[in-house]
């Protein structure tokens, strides 16, 4: 009895069994197979206003052939030219006989003609795409993106491994970077402020290092290119998705420290004439908006610093302290005041909203908002209030 | 038969029933409500937990949804209106089927898989729906720890990320955004309606009605934490963020170091509603089954031929997505008031069968 009711019940319980398994491979992403031979793997993309319409400079990983060691990761270098990015991503399919995989992409770069368009255009397609991921990284280049893409690093097989790595954690504590991602600069678009910001990479030659470093791709340059390192101290603002100015060094460090952002970073000031350098600790940065009367923005930094280096010799008792002289930091807080003092206007002069007022205005009062939204950035006064101490 | 216990129960209701909320709910509440996405939502369940609550009472006494009907309009119009009803889960399995369908292709694959890769889910679903109702109840103790956990998860890697102030200020997309938003979010409020399959098949005891709504209540309150988080992270584009519990949480900073760990969550959540997307399938078939006794091979054939009907259905619907939902929100949003509100509130009318009196 007991054998015929198991017998019976057999069918079902395989029937079970090959619905888990079958399921299973419906939730595997087919085990996470990629077929290289078949597949480019964008590491990232360069985009660039011509006048057919788009550029795009994809930058592709390919694999090392066996007789090289060193790991890492060669690429190839592919531009197309249509009237979209998606009808450049798909000549890149006809032409390659790849299928273009953008779900390893991880950064953007926009060049400097693209910038001053409305760039939504160009970003629109990987907005849209399920595929690739929100968190990559956006950034302006100085020219061409084509040609900061195609450039041969002198520090990695890859530009763009070579730019991500300047948008580190430890680089954005620096207060050297305001890194960007496309979900955020999205954000910032399509919000009620309609701006935001993009770092804007640089290239420099490597003096004496040419040639010295040949990278595995085909279309990673040649013996005798000049290799090149990147910088991103700059950053490009943005209003309705067009850049309007150029924030320079002085000022990133501005706003990253009104963000709140800078652990171990530096600043120069002066002492007796003398250049000091010192080191921030600690940084308390805060944006509000004043509506009592005529609108004021009052941004305000609270900073701990501690001695790092001075531009001149120095005894021995004060090499060996932190301790920041009183004329210093009197000293800090004018300059730092002056790169916020400095940062406002830049941001009001180009009509961005970068510390988001009207987003502010429109968060706390709906009716304030509405009465305001037009004219309320041309109208803002700044209170500038900085507060330098140093480590006891 | 198996009976489900009030714990079995109350799993469903607080740790299951809200996992369907989580994938296109969030983004098409904030495509009509804006930042004021929590209102309707607040509404939707608050009107549900009122109706679990009847729906329970309704358990009291014992006897199965077939009984209560038979013995008010007749056993000929029992039958009948049982396979309205019975139509009607069909129809409110289709979106969660098809949402399923498109989370999983696009959550889990770097690019868009074929259209058949969907099939073994109706495998799946043919045995679970081939299954009495009654035995649901083990399955529900396994899976509220992995909802439990997978959520947990999920919320613990996207707060840190949520600007909470995205959803001031209050009442910004007015009464035409809420009343949009609220028949938007109709028909991912049907948990009330498929319970009534269930009625003979809980073992009620005191204060089961009332704790059932206190659970589903607490699982409503996780999922407007989870639309607060949501709209926090994605801001002014969380419109454009579809399979919204699969994103909120890669922005979290150690995953950069980690890899994608909210994967794990991600994967526990979605076991979850594989079972919850084929519930109301199996519901209906419980509805046919009651409506005409129950042949052996009845639930099984029946199980079968919907699926494959509805595989059918989802190769054939596979780029019309879109419309469909237009469809759900705009035109036929009305369905789920009547039968989810109106039908459970008019069954507390019915009457009890004489075997029970």
């Amino acid at each position: 009895m007991r054998l015929n009711k198991f017998l019976k019940t057999v069918p079902m319980k395989l029937y079970a069994i090959l619905a888990a398994i079958v399921l299973l491979a419906f939730f595997s992403n087919d085990f996470g197979l990629v077929d290289i031979q078949k597949t480019a793997i964008i590491l990232a993309v360069g985009i660039d206003k011509t006048e057919q319409g788009v550029a795009l400079t994809s930058q592709i990983a390919v694999p090392k052939g066996s007789d090289r060691t060193t790991g890492g990761t060669s690429s190839v270098e592919i531009r197309t030219e249509n009237a979209t990015v998606s009808d450049c991503i798909s000549d890149l399919q006809a032409r390659t006989g790849w299928v273009p995989k953008l779900v390893f992409c991880n950064l953007i770069l926009l060049g400097e003609e693209a910038a001053h368009e409305d760039v939504a255009e160009y970003l629109n397609y990987f907005l849209r795409n399920e595929y690739m991921s929100d968190s990559c990284l956006l950034a302006v280049c100085e020219g061409t993106a084509e040609e900061a893409i195609s450039s041969q690093s002198a520090l990695d097989d890859a530009s763009s491994l070579a730019i991500t790595k300047l948008f580190s954690d430890s680089s954005e504590k620096s207060g050297t970077v305001m890194k960007n991602t496309l979900k955020d600069f999205s954000i910032g678009y399509y919000g009620v402020s309609q701006s935001s910001y993009l770092p804007f990479i640089r290239t420099y030659v490597q003096e004496g290092a040419q040639g010295a470093q040949q990278s595995g791709g085909s279309g990673g340059g040649g013996q005798g290119e000049e290799q090149k390192i990147y910088g991103a101290e700059e950053t490009a603002i943005f209003s309705a998705g067009r850049m309007v100015a150029l924030l320079p060094k002085e000022q990133t460090l501005a706003f990253s420290m009104l963000k709140g952002n800078v652990y171990a970073g530096t600043f120069n000031t002066e002492e007796k004439g003398e250049i000091v350098t010192l080191t921030v600790l600690k940084d308390e940065g805060n944006v509000s908006l004043s509506m009592d009367g005529a609108p004021q923005a009052k941004l305000s930094l609270d900073v701990q610093v501690r001695l790092c280096c001075r531009g001149s010799a120095a005894p021995i008792e004060d090499v060996s302290t932190d301790r920041v002289p009183d004329e210093a930091l009197k000293n800090a807080e004018e300059t730092l005041r002056g790169y916020v003092a400095d940062l406002f206007e830049n941001c009001k002069k180009s009509g961005c909203d970068l510390f988001e007022f009207k987003r502010m205005l429109y968060r706390s009062s709906l009716r304030k908002y509405a009465e305001w939204k037009d004219t309320l950035l041309a109208s803002l006064t700044a209170a500038v209030e900085t507060r330098v101490t140093s480590l006891k | 038969m198996k009976k489900i216990s009030p714990r079995q129960l109350f799993f469903f209701l607080a740790c299951i029933a809200p996992v369907g909320k989580l994938v296109l709910m969030p983004s098409r509440l904030v495509v009509e409500a804006k930042n004021d996405l929590l209102f309707p939502a607040l509404v939707g369940f608050a009107v549900q937990t009122g109706v679990v609550f009847c729906v329970l009472l309704l358990a009291k006494r014992g006897e199965s949804f077939a009984d209560m009907l038979a013995a008010t309009f007749g056993k000929i119009a029992a039958k009948v209106l049982l396979c309205v009803f019975a139509a009607f889960l069909l129809f409110a399995a289709f979106l969660p089927l098809l949402e399923q369908k498109l989370f999983v292709q696009s959550a889990f694959y770097d690019t868009l898989p074929s259209v058949v890769t969907f099939a073994p889910f109706f495998l799946f679903s043919a045995y679970l729906c081939a299954k009495p109702l009654g035995s649901l109840g083990r399955i529900w103790d396994i899976l509220a720890p992995v909802s439990i956990v997978g959520f947990a998860g999920i919320m613990l890697l996207s707060v840190g990320s949520a600007d909470y102030g995205a959803l001031l200020p209050a009442g910004a997309a007015g009464a035409g955004g809420f009343w949009r938003g609220l028949a938007a979010a109709a028909s991912w409020f049907f948990d009330g309606a498929l319970l009534l399959p269930f009625l003979g098949k809980i073992d009620y005891r005191r204060g089961t009605a009332w704790k059932g709504a206190l659970a589903y209540a607490a699982g409503g309150v996780a999922v407007l934490f989870f639309l607060a988080t949501f709209y926090g992270v994605f801001a002014e584009i969380a419109l454009n963020q579809p399979f919204a519990f699969t994103k909120t949480s890669k922005y979290f900073s150690g995953i950069t170091v980690l890899g994608r760990i909210d994967y794990l969550f991600s994967y526990a959540l979605a076991l979850v509603m594989a079972f919850f997307v084929a519930l109301p399938v199996q519901a209906c078939v419980d509805c046919v089954k009651q409506a005409f006794g129950a042949p052996k091979y009845l639930p099984a054939a029946l199980s079968v031929l919907l699926n494959l009907g509805l595989f059918f259905l989802a190769l054939g619907l596979d780029y019309r997505f879109v419309e469909i939902m237009q469809v759900f929100a705009q035109t036929l949003f009305w369905i789920f008031p009547v039968f989810c509100v109106a039908v459970p509130l008019l069954c507390l009318l019915l009457r009890r069968s004489h075997a029970s009196q």
